[in-house]
């Protein structure tokens, strides 16, 4: 009950902010030159069929007729049709929802996998050449853009050796996460750059405190002192930074599913502006808040389960 | 050890998932690799390549271009008759035409779709409203009449707008038709993906004897150039088009891979502004194409996938072949510089497409070339789609651009590049010249045959000799395929024909 409570709470809070990001879009896209009707006819239209594609699509109106129809499409679920094809902005959206969600959870997962068991070897071994190696190739992994990383994985895994499809995102739930694995990793290991960083430096912290000693003098074997008591101590700081991250990841999942081919959320933003798709970009636009402050739901379930002080009613 | 066991981890993770991926290409399907997904295959809600292309896989028209984009041929009607007055239109179908449900297709489908064409919804009403009355004379015999001869008609009918739709089919499902669209041309969409693929299977009652020879092909949507070409090279592609010109070479020495060209009806220019001085003045417009060596750009950025233009518009029907692209000469540049009152040249500015890699280097090279008769251009990058906005506003002195036709006949470019007011003011220059505006008048009324050609190829010398764009090359289209696929080509619209392609 108390968690329904929570997410409630936590919807509700997310009205202003929802505001607030439409009105900034919408203008946005009413700013930017170049109008839907004019490129859709581009060389064979004259004045009057424009003019008459944009009575049809609606755009005639003043600009905060439009923003209210908008704001109502939001609340019936619809967003709105797509200028372009004529669908439903919801439809278009949750087609699209998938392989992004894929690609966020699977990167974020091989993130977790990579971090954990890297950051406790590099902070026990600190200093030492698995320290100094892991500092290396994540540091050359993160100042690697994601294109580039892209293209040499590719060119490693699918070319060199043809483990991975170089793009594509593939038929049924084996197919899309063959397909995922690759452009996961690209992501996952600039998320796992940071996250090792932080989560080293905080089991640093964590193995001179007093109560480490006090295990390790109790007798605890080291394998259970590392797991059971430095690493649930270590890990707050790593979750708040995972979140962040992931939050931001989702904006930049453009880049890697333009390189990829995958049809997610972000290859359908670029092509939507392209296209001044007003309902597509501003139905994308509250798409990416509801993930933003879906992860930061998540991160707060988290902190929960590894702290066992903190409660949902906070 | 970490790079190592990054390897092993992703190694584990394939095996794991039983290299699901793995390709079992069923008997004679091609793999089509494109940079960007139809939006909608609703012939007359659509107006980007991508959703054309498709559908003319889906649906038939009564005429349309033939191969090498010089004539019309039949499509679904097996033969027409025009009037000698050019006011009458008649088309008789194939006995064999049917839809892919395997109804026949009849003249009240050809009415049904071409009155929805031209109706309120349609973008391309403009195109379909000189046909003012429609005579279904039996199932298989349809005219048309229009109130005054308008020449282009025949070339419109050729348009993807004009596809023919089984009437009821579309009038009893509304929209959702297009979902699951069923036409009669040689392939069925049995599959969407949207962003992802289509998937289309061959229409079993195509009438086309012995064609398409495919069984089925996938349209993969890759917009990234780099992996469209790699998954070619891999075999995870059976063909691809769009590939950037500095790659045709590397693709040409791939043994498995062929590499196509063909001259598509595209044109590369930089439109003047003649509204803004010094551009009012035509010895300044000839003296820029004067000023730029138009060979290296071919040469270097196309690796020769092209040719010098002469004029706006690209090569056609009744193209104005006695006319000489301005040659490269510096003195006879700055002679007519010194005459307009510009012996040390001007400071400008253009607009290029930032996002496009070619037109950066094109746009790089005429700031150099304009720089040696003391023109200095500062180059501004615009984001392409507002480019079209923001020359049609008039906020632009120079803008690197292109026109391309979706249609054979020259009308359509004409009335666009160089027709003042018509569709676009001869595309944003303001550039007016009445002759041709009286020429393109006539050759609309004008039925099609050598008179009819000469009117375009003096339109075509007018528009040379006025300059209203630097006119700067043809490029062509590059396609590859991989060596085990035969008869894969792309037609002079840009779009790829399938009829022939075959795979073993």
């Amino acid at each position: 009950m108390k968690i329904v409570w929570f997410l409630l709470g936590r919807l509700l809070q997310l009205v202003p902010v929802l505001i607030g990001i439409t009105a900034v879009a919408f203008l946005l896209l009413r700013v930017m030159p170049g109008d839907p009707a004019t490129l859709m006819l581009g060389a064979r239209g004259n004045a009057e069929d424009i003019a008459a594609l944009t009575r049809q699509l609606g755009l005639d109106r003043p600009l905060w007729q439009q923003y209210v129809g908008f704001l109502g499409d939001i609340v019936t679920g619809s967003f709105g049709l797509s200028i372009a094809s004529r669908r439903a902005v919801g439809l278009e959206m949750v087609e699209r929802l998938w392989p992004t969600l894929a690609l966020v959870g699977l990167s974020t997962v091989i993130a977790v996998v990579l971090t954990v068991p890297l950051a406790l070897l590099s902070a026990v071994r600190r200093g030492g050449w698995a320290d100094q190696a892991i500092k290396l190739v994540f540091i050359a992994a993160m100042s690697m853009p994601a294109f580039w990383l892209g293209l040499l994985l590719v060119l490693l895994l699918s070319i060199a050796v043809p483990i991975f499809p170089v793009s594509g995102y593939g038929d049924g739930l084996l197919g899309h996460l063959h397909h995922l694995a690759l452009p996961a990793l690209v992501i996952g290991l600039g998320t796992a750059a940071l996250t090792i960083r932080a989560l080293r430096s905080s089991i640093i912290g964590v193995l001179g405190a007093d109560y480490i000693d006090t295990a390790r003098a109790k007798g605890l074997p080291e394998r259970s002192v590392l797991w059971r008591h430095v690493l649930r101590n270590s890990l707050m700081s790593t979750i708040s930074i995972l979140a962040v991250h992931t939050s931001w990841v989702i904006g930049g999942t453009v880049v890697v599913e333009t390189v990829f081919g995958i049809p997610g959320l972000g290859h359908l933003l670029v092509a939507s502006i392209s296209a001044r798709d007003y309902p597509v970009v501003q139905g994308l636009t509250v798409m990416f808040a509801l993930l933003v402050v879906a992860i930061n739901l998540l991160a707060d379930l988290a902190y929960v389960a590894v702290d066992p002080r903190l409660t949902l009613a906070g | 050890m970490s790079r190592r066991a990054t390897v092993l981890l992703s190694a584990v993770l394939a095996i794991a998932l039983g290299l699901a991926g793995a390709q079992t290409a069923a008997a004679a399907t091609l793999r089509l690799g494109v940079t960007a997904d139809a939006l909608s295959t609703d012939p007359i809600a659509s107006s980007d390549n991508p959703s054309i292309w498709t559908q003319l896989l889906l649906f038939d028209q009564l005429v349309r271009p033939s191969r090498d984009g010089t004539r019309l041929e039949p499509g679904i009607a097996e033969s027409w008759k025009v009037s000698a007055d050019g006011k009458e239109y008649e088309f008789k179908l194939r006995a064999n035409a049917k839809f892919s449900n395997g109804d026949p297709v009849t003249a009240q489908d050809v009415e049904f779709s071409l009155r929805r064409a031209a109706g309120e919804k349609s973008q391309w009403g403009r195109f379909f409203r000189p046909i003012t009355e429609y005579r279904v004379v039996d199932a298989r015999t349809i005219v048309m009449r229009l109130d005054t001869p308008f020449t282009p008609m025949l070339n419109n009918l050729a348009m993807f707008s004009a596809s023919i739709l089984p009437a009821k089919l579309v009038e009893s499902q509304g929209a959702a038709f297009f979902d699951k669209p069923v036409g009669s041309g040689p392939f069925v969409l049995t599959q969407w993906a949207r962003g992802q693929k289509q998937t289309m299977a061959k229409n079993p009652h195509y009438w086309e004897a012995g064609k398409p020879k495919l069984d089925g092909v996938t349209i993969e949507i890759l917009p990234e150039d780099n992996s469209r070409v790699l998954k070619l090279k891999a075999g995870e592609l059976d063909a691809i088009i769009g590939i950037p010109f500095n790659q045709v070479d590397g693709l040409k020495s791939d043994p498995n891979v062929a590499v196509g060209v063909v001259n598509a009806f595209r044109t590369d220019l930089v439109q003047l502004n003649t509204t803004k001085k010094p551009f009012d003045d035509v010895r300044v417009r000839q003296a820029l194409n004067y000023a730029v060596d138009k060979a290296p750009l071919v040469q270097n950025i196309l690796r020769g996938n092209g040719s010098i233009a002469n004029s706006p518009l690209p090569l056609m029907a009744h193209h104005n072949a006695d006319l000489k692209p301005y040659p490269y000469d510096l003195d006879k540049a700055k002679a007519l510089l010194a005459a307009a009152g510009l012996p040390n040249g001007f400071k400008t500015s253009m607009l290029v497409s930032g996002g496009d890699a070619t037109a950066r280097q094109v746009a790089a090279v005429l700031q150099a070339s304009l720089k040696r008769v003391g023109v200095e251009v500062e180059l501004q990058n615009i984001e392409s789609s507002s480019q079209f906005g923001t020359t049609k506003a008039g906020n632009f002195e120079m803008s690197l651009s292109r026109a391309s036709s979706d249609t054979i006949d020259p009308d359509q470019l004409i009335g666009f590049l160089v027709v003042n007011p018509e569709r676009a003011n001869a595309y944003h220059t303001q550039w007016k010249d009445e002759r041709i505006n009286e020429l393109y008048a006539l050759e609309r009324r004008t039925l099609e045959g050598e008179e009819r050609g000469k009117m375009f190829k003096e339109i075509e010398q007018r528009a040379h000799e006025g300059a209203p764009f630097i006119f700067l090359y043809r490029q062509s289209l590059t396609f590859a395929h991989r060596k085990n696929v035969s008869g894969f080509t792309l037609m002079r619209t840009s779009n790829y024909d399938l009829r022939d392609a075959d795979i073993r």
